[in-house]
């Protein structure tokens, strides 16, 4: 009798819906047939092969991802870098420190070094402008001549121009720095005469380290 | 003797998806990997450091002088082309020494800086008129470049590799 039952409930398992009147429909292998143990063992067989296929290729793609990515994030580095050599360039080029048409014609990447020493006598104007700390947006900036040098001084109105370093902000330096070449130029009294004299020279924006 | 002829053949064919299935796999990790392989590690383009670095250098105030002034590099190149002299001096000298000077004291070469090397170049048309190159000359470098028009000769471009 219970094998009979136990039969009966293996047979309504392999019973397949009837799409007319919603029967079920017998099937014709039997569950302990040698075929339906084969086909498990296939299914199962197929099973295991696609979830290998499923985990290689997800190890393939993570991969991929991961390499990708960290391109991407050196591609962000340089480009952070290439803004911040554009900013200051860009502030190179900006009327307070252009060279404008007084040394010819107009210049990129030409600072005024007259003009620069006379902001810095009026940097305290250009304090508390906009979001941030100053009318630029940096903590200073800096102006320090390459070639030709002397002795590293900081120029002041008494030794100005015999000095290598124009600190236009007076306070302590801290935080992270970006610069790019410039070139310095002013006038000077030659034979008589008042001549162009343009040196080269890096102009460094300071930045605070956001905490 | 028939059913293990059946069984035998069976297991060929499986044997045989199973390699075509690693074939295919193999395959589309090759393309992947000769994807990658071929995408260029950087591009050297323009840098705004090294362009920023030719804009300066060629408006510095030379010693050469000229109806008692000092006149600029971009106007020596010219000069030293011309082979006229400045005050009894060789152009071509004086522009040479500039060069060096300033490039030395700009860029800092070294095997443990990250500039390992550096070229200006001066091409006057088609020749090369002008190179200076100092240390180790690497496949990844910041390039930066200025053409300067000519009306009478050829345009002169002046091209600067900072190798990294």
């Amino acid at each position: 009798m219970v094998n009979k039952s136990a039969q009966m409930k293996n047979k309504k398992i392999f019973q397949l819906p009837n799409k007319k009147n919603g029967q079920g429909m017998k099937s014709k292998i039997s569950p302990a047939s040698p075929f339906a143990k084969k086909a498990q063992m296939k299914i199962q067989q197929m099973s295991f092969m696609l979830i290998a296929v499923f985990l290689f290729f997800a190890l393939v793609g993570m991969i991929i991802i991961t390499v990708k990515f960290s391109g991407l994030k050196q591609d962000a580095t340089d480009l952070r870098d290439r803004n911040a050599m554009l900013l200051a360039s860009k502030l190179a080029n900006s009327p307070e420190f252009s060279c404008g048409e007084v040394y010819g014609n107009q210049k990129t990447d030409c600072i005024d070094e007259d003009k620069v020493m006379a902001l810095k006598e009026n940097i305290g104007k250009y304090e508390n402008v906009g979001k941030n700390t100053n009318f630029w947006g940096v903590s200073n900036i800096e102006i320090r001549r390459i070639y030709p040098k002397y002795e590293n001084i900081t120029c002041t109105p008494v030794n100005y121009p015999k000095c290598d370093t124009i600190i236009l902000i007076d306070k302590p330096i801290s935080g992270f720095d970006h610069s790019n070449f410039v070139a310095l130029c002013r006038k000077e009294k030659y034979k008589d005469e008042v001549v162009n004299k343009c040196e080269m020279a890096r102009v460094i924006l300071w930045y605070e380290e956001v905490k | 003797m028939m059913k293990i002829l059946r069984k035998k053949i069976k297991g060929q064919e499986e044997m045989v998806g199973f390699a075509l299935i690693i074939i295919l796999v193999a395959i589309i990790f090759l393309v992947f990997l000769s994807v990658y392989v071929k995408k260029p590690q950087s591009e050297n383009i323009d840098n705004p450091e090294a362009n920023s670095f030719v804009q300066s250098f060629l408006q510095y105030t030379t010693t050469c002088e000229q109806d008692s002034e000092n006149i600029t590099i971009q106007r020596l190149i010219s000069k030293c082309q011309e082979r006229i002299p400045c005050s009894n001096k060789d152009p071509c000298i004086i522009l040479n020494n500039t060069i060096k000077s300033i490039i030395n004291e700009s860029w800092k070469v070294g095997p443990t800086s990250y500039v390992k090397g550096y070229s200006l170049i001066i091409n006057v048309g088609d020749k090369q008129f002008l190179n200076v190159t100092k240390g180790v000359v690497t496949n990844n470098y910041k390039i930066g470049q200025q053409d300067i028009p000519n009306p009478k000769e050829e345009s002169t471009l002046v091209l600067f590799y900072a190798y990294t």
